[in-house]
């Protein structure tokens, strides 16, 4: 037995468990949401027929609910729902009337310029922080990060959002109030700068909340490794302080804050549902919400499925970047 | 911590201004070639409008667009006009059978789709058998069948007589048989004044005027749709944005230069429902408990329903932004005239109640009999408007010695106490059958209808015959006979089966030079219904 046998066996194995444990997950998360749905006070027909409700008859109603299935019982509908997922059909949206993979497909589309922007600029200015806040620790630049990120970290998103939307859309008029395109204007004459310009301010908001964690993680990770033996003794051989950071610290802090800034996914599609509320962007975070008040389940449980398949994603790109960027973790078997 | 507090604060404001500082300087670079946005930089001819209630399944009148009359890309049998009266749109007259049970209805020859191909009775047959099938919003139950006798005949059978069935004629537009697919409520295609250009859903609506439009071409020839959340909007008006934005009413009172406030009136009502059975322990089938011994009495209704001061409710918790409410339909054409009293008369109220034995007691509340004149006033909690609305009415009626308890639930609580509590509701349509369903003794406890189980055989007499009838004058003057005959009714100075008390005003805010005509009553909802005299929109 080769060597490279062994070591295929041990991908393999590695991929199996990584396949096994995204199925109980999307299994357990798709059962929870039903069920949650299911005891959740909102009725969707009602939802649906909503100040018309004087003028609906319960006979009409029950015809809307015989059209979204919703005359079946509960474990026969999620058992079809399943069925049919296993052939690749998420269903139909009940409020959109269109299928859901194509409201997903749509909706994330405008979603992903947004959390892109936002994961990386949170990620680089993030780390630059962490790293400047650790190099010059206990000084007033430290205190200063170490408030700006507390604060931020206790900032709600929504409220920075709209204060971001007073100053630059309202007062001083230099970027637009919201929505992702000009107003009237047809897609096909939409320019890449007036995307750009539409996406600043929602991109902003997310990643200004988003660089506290990082920064904080970095500093205090930063801050151990300066304070190590091996920092001592490179310090004991004359290497200046920004030397000893940039030939021991970054590396050492730079496997931390890679996991945490792909473990932040979750979070990320958090901060993008309150973003997209508050600048009318028409993002999954909005497609999702409206979801939920509307109790339009095959909508919802395909953003579920969407948004634990996009963490999950977050969380394993980390797990394989550890093996590629850290030497030590290539030479063990994988777990 | 070691170091000066405050100065760790200054610094963290200086680098907080920084950092938007150089992100400012970055973006304002960027940007600065692309298209200006301000209003007065649009040609005269476009508008930016920004209304709540983007329709997500899109713009298929037989799923539900347009179910307020005037569905913008396509037409209707029948139209209101600014007064609510029933007036020709596509029809050139209709006729109800003596039986009731079929409505022949004559089109014009000359109307055209927009790509072109002629408007023939099989659209409109085609359109309302559609309807019938979608399971939608769109209820045509009554309707048997439609069917298309030659090109501008067509005929409708019902399973009864309706004369309610008119405002199907009214609200549901005719979508062509020839270009009608699943994929028409995202690029619907009509005969309406309007031509749709393109929906960037979540976004914004953009539609063109449609020149040969039979109605005459809109002077207003490209109007943007935008959506966008409350905060935005304001945002956007005071950003020069926007020509008409929808707010809500607690945004009425804001000043934005270049603007002017519109307050277009509703029936758009709230309004306390009583129940009318005493509480004999019976309860639904679901188990909710029916009747309550304290607004079963007579006398207790009329006396709220008097002591009530609607206009101090209008001001004070509306501030100015809406008007008393005396009915379910005030100001619609089968309202009646007779509900309205003069109320905020707590003396009479008194009166009334003394004369009905309600006692002062002890503790200033009133008591009959060993009962107290105490019972529940439940509103939704979410609801800010409804909870001011309670509270300030339960301070009016406490000077006559009625003690209403304001108790927020969610409409789950509300669906099981709403049977043996004052609840407060709004509601307000353009459609009479509201009223026979929130009265109509035989639909006592059915869904929301009649919460209260109040029964009337006389008023219930009236509706069906109002239903019932051929003729669309007759019918409303029964409807308006079910409020007050003379002698009984449904008006709060008879059974008082509800204490209306206000009609909200829909607030809009209008560039300054627009002309948008005369507003006519809104219904229930905000935004679209703004849109019925969109036609008679000009630039000053």
């Amino acid at each position: 037995m080769t060597g490279w046998g062994t070591r295929m066996i041990a991908v393999l194995t590695y991929l199996a468990s990584k396949v096994f444990r995204l199925a109980t997950l999307l299994i357990a998360v798709c059962a929870l949401s039903f069920w949650l749905m299911h005891v959740s006070p909102i009725d969707p027909v009602q939802a649906y027929v909503g100040a018309d409700m004087m003028l609906v008859s319960p006979e009409q109603r029950a015809e809307i609910a015989e059209r979204w299935g919703l005359d079946k019982p509960p474990g026969e509908r999620f058992l079809l729902w399943t069925v049919s997922l296993a052939q690749g059909d998420l269903g139909t949206s009940m409020i959109h009337r269109q299928p859901v993979s194509t409201v997903i497909v749509e909706r994330f589309a405008a979603s992903l310029a947004l959390m892109g922007t936002a994961w990386t600029l949170s990620g680089v200015f993030g780390f630059a922080l962490g790293v400047i806040a650790a190099r010059f620790r206990g000084t007033l630049t430290d205190r200063a990060i170490k408030w700006y990120c507390l604060t931020l970290a206790s900032t709600p998103a929504f409220w920075l959002g709209l204060l971001l939307l007073m100053v630059f859309a309202v007062w001083l008029g230099l970027l637009p109030m919201g929505l992702a395109s000009p107003v009237g204007v047809l897609a096909e004459d939409v320019t890449w700068l007036d995307r750009l310009r539409h996406l600043v301010l929602p991109a902003l908001t997310l990643s200004i909340i988003g660089v506290a964690p990082i920064a904080l993680h970095t500093r205090q990770k930063l801050i151990d490794v300066l304070a190590s033996d091996y920092a001592l003794f490179a310090r004991a051989r004359g290497e200046s302080e920004t030397g000893i950071i940039i030939r021991h610290g970054l590396r050492n802090v730079a496997l931390p804050a890679l996991t945490l800034q792909f473990a932040s996914f979750s979070e990320l599609f958090g901060g993008a549902v309150l973003a997209e509320q508050v600048f009318s962007y028409p993002g999954i975070g909005q497609a999702t919400v409206q979801a939920g008040l509307h109790g339009d389940v095959p909508l919802l449980l395909g953003a579920v499925i969407f948004s634990t398949l996009f963490v999950f994603a977050g969380n394993l790109i980390a797990d394989l970047l550890y093996r590629v960027v850290d030497p030590r973790t290539q030479a063990e078997a994988p777990a | 911590m070691p170091g000066n507090p405050r100065s760790s604060v200054s610094a963290v404001i200086a680098v907080l201004g920084l950092v938007l500082a150089v992100l400012a300087s970055g973006c304002a670079r960027a940007d600065s070639p692309s298209a200006p946005t301000a209003s007065d930089e649009r040609p005269r001819d476009e508008i930016v409008v920004s209304l709540s209630g983007e329709p997500e399944e899109g713009f298929d009148p037989v799923t539900g667009w347009g179910r307020y009359g005037s569905p913008l890309f396509q037409s209707t049998l029948l139209a209101h006009n600014d007064d609510l009266e029933i007036v020709n749109d596509l029809a050139t007259g209709y006729k109800v059978s003596d039986d009731g049970l079929t409505w022949t209805v004559t089109i014009r020859d000359d109307v055209r789709f927009h790509d072109g191909e002629p408007l023939t009775a099989h659209d409109v047959a085609f359109t309302f058998n559609t309807a019938k099938e979608s399971g939608s919003v769109v209820d045509l139950g009554v309707m048997e069948s439609a069917r298309a006798i030659d090109d501008t005949t067509v005929v409708f059978m019902l399973s009864e007589p309706r004369s309610t069935f008119v405002v199907q004629l009214i609200s549901l537009g005719i979508v062509p048989r020839h270009a009608y697919g699943p994929e028409y409520a995202r690029s619907p295609l009509g005969s309406g004044p309007y031509r749709f250009v393109e929906w960037n859903q979540g976004q914004q609506l953009i539609v063109e005027a449609y020149e040969d439009y039979h109605g005459g071409a809109a002077e207003i020839k490209r109007v943007t749709f935008v959506f966008m959340g409350e905060d935005a909007t304001l945002a956007a008006a005071r950003a020069g944005e926007l020509d008409v934005a929808a707010v809500p009413a607690s945004f009425a009172g804001q000043d934005i230069a270049g603007m002017r406030l519109v307050a277009v009136p509703s029936v758009d009502n709230r309004g306390i429902m009583f129940p009318a059975l005493p509480d004999n322990g019976k309860t639904t089938s679901e188990g909710a408990p029916i009747g309550n011994n304290v607004t079963y009495d007579l006398a207790i209704r009329r006396a709220i329903n008097l002591a009530v001061d609607r206009e101090v409710l209008v001001e004070g918790v509306l501030e100015g932004f809406g008007s008393p409410a005396f009915s379910v339909s005030d100001g619609l054409p089968w309202s009646s005239p007779d509900v309205v009293f003069d109320d905020g008369d707590p003396a009479a109220a008194e009166a009334l109640l003394d004369e009905a034995k309600w006692i002062e007691g002890a503790d200033g509340v009133r008591e009959k009999d060993g009962l107290s004149a105490r019972f529940n006033l439940i509103y939704p909690a979410d609801d800010l408007t409804r909870q001011s609305l309670a509270l300030a009415v339960a301070d009016q009626v406490r000077q006559i010695g009625i003690e209403m308890i304001p108790v927020g639930k969610s409409w789950d609580e509300i669906r099981m106490a709403m049977h043996s509590n004052a609840v407060l509701f709004g509601w307000g349509s353009h459609d009479p059958t509201e009223m026979y369903n929130l009265h109509h003794g035989a639909l006592a406890g059915r869904e929301w209808w009649n919460p209260g189980f109040y029964r009337n055989p006389v008023v219930d007499a009236y509706m069906d015959q109002a239903l019932a009838a051929i003729d669309e004058e007759e019918a409303l003057e029964l409807w308006r006979k079910a409020q007050w005959d003379g002698v009984t009714g449904i008006s709060g100075s008879a059974d008082a089966p509800w204490c209306w008390l206000v009609n909200l005003d829909h607030c809009f805010f209008v560039a300054d030079g627009l002309d948008i005509g005369p507003s006519r009553i809104q219904p229930h909802g905000h935004g679209w219904p703004i849109t019925a005299n969109i036609t008679d929109w000009r630039w000053e």
